[in-house]
């Protein structure tokens, strides 16, 4: 009877013993389970209109390298076609003042060869 | 307790001590512990998925009746980010330092708001977007992630939030970047900025 009892506590303890694994955090493997990324899912879902900002990551660097200033991405159009009538205003006082150089000449010449 | 109670009470214990055991190695093993269920409740049903790294080759925008092609643009020398050429036919560009469009992260992608000679440049009603409307990206390998206005800002240059464009967000995003503001002798003192998130990982 003795014997049983020894028998049966033994076999208990190696029960015991058996089932003692390391305490590991997440399963029994040593291994680091990989993370589940609660981050990654995208947030608007469906929806059309998600939040108004942005949201920050923990992670840095998806924009590897930061510019320097604001892009600059205006050239300032031609000021509407008034260059262009400056020009055209400015090209027909020559030709008049050309002209009526021209007048002045011939006359003076009529006159002095009168 | 007489001899037979006692054996059956050693062989009841050492029973329910070896069923305990083997009951705790089976949860990691199969998966189907109760550990396990918290973790794929935690996938959004119906969100839109990031989508694999692929070029940006073109942009559009319905509403304002843009469909552009998009090249690539780096640094300038001084720092700055390039802009795409002055040229009759302008087109938007996609900042080679960022995600491309549909990866987690802000896609930066700028155009011009006018062209000097040339007029009109392709973001030039940028800032008529409201929150909401539609933009759809086409990448080089045939995706097209669509995505839905969050934020429209004009803000001054001198103060461009650079840390709200550039900085790390845990989903797809977008930014489109034009100048803007009062049209002044030197150029723009403004940027428009349009902020946006993926609403569909497109086909």
């Amino acid at each position: 009877m003795r014997r049983t009892v020894l028998s049966a506590t033994a076999l208990a303890c190696a029960a015991v013993l058996a089932g003692t694994v390391p305490a590991f955090a997440d399963g029994a493997s040593p291994v680091p389970s990989p993370r589940e990324s609660v981050t990654a899912s995208p947030a608007p879902a469906e929806s059309t209109a998600p939040s108004a900002e942005p949201t920050r990551a923990p992670a840095e660097g998806q924009v590897s390298v930061v510019p320097r200033e604001a892009p600059d991405t205006g050239v300032a159009p031609a000021q509407d076609g008034s260059g262009a009538q400056t020009g055209l205003i400015g090209g027909a006082a020559a030709a008049v003042f050309a002209a009526g150089g021209a007048v002045f000449l011939v006359r003076r010449r009529r006159a002095t060869g009168a | 307790m007489n001899p037979p109670s006692r054996r059956a009470f050693v062989t009841a214990a050492t029973a329910s001590l070896l069923v305990s055991c083997a009951g705790h190695r089976a949860d990691p093993e199969t998966g189907s512990g109760p550990r396990s269920t918290p973790t794929r409740s935690r996938t959004p049903v119906n969100a839109a998925r990031a989508v694999g790294r692929s070029v940006p080759v073109g942009l559009r925008i319905p509403v304002l009746g843009v469909d552009t092609p998009v090249i690539r643009l780096g640094l300038a020398p001084d720092g700055s980010m390039e802009v795409p050429p002055v040229t009759a036919h302008d087109r938007a560009g996609w900042y080679r330092h960022s995600p491309t469009p549909g990866q987690v992260g802000p896609s930066v992608i700028v155009g011009h708001v006018t062209v000097g000679a040339y007029g009109d440049g392709v973001f030039r009603h940028l800032a008529r977007l409201r929150r909401g409307e539609r933009i759809v990206a086409r990448l080089a390998e045939g995706a097209a992630p669509e995505f839905a206005v969050t934020a429209v800002r004009t803000v001054p240059k001198a103060d461009f939030p650079a840390d709200e464009v550039y900085g790390d967000v845990d989903r797809p995003e977008l930014r489109l970047i034009t100048c803007g503001g009062p049209r002044t002798g030197d150029g723009y003192p403004d940027n428009v900025i349009v902020f946006a998130a993926l609403s569909s990982a497109g086909p």
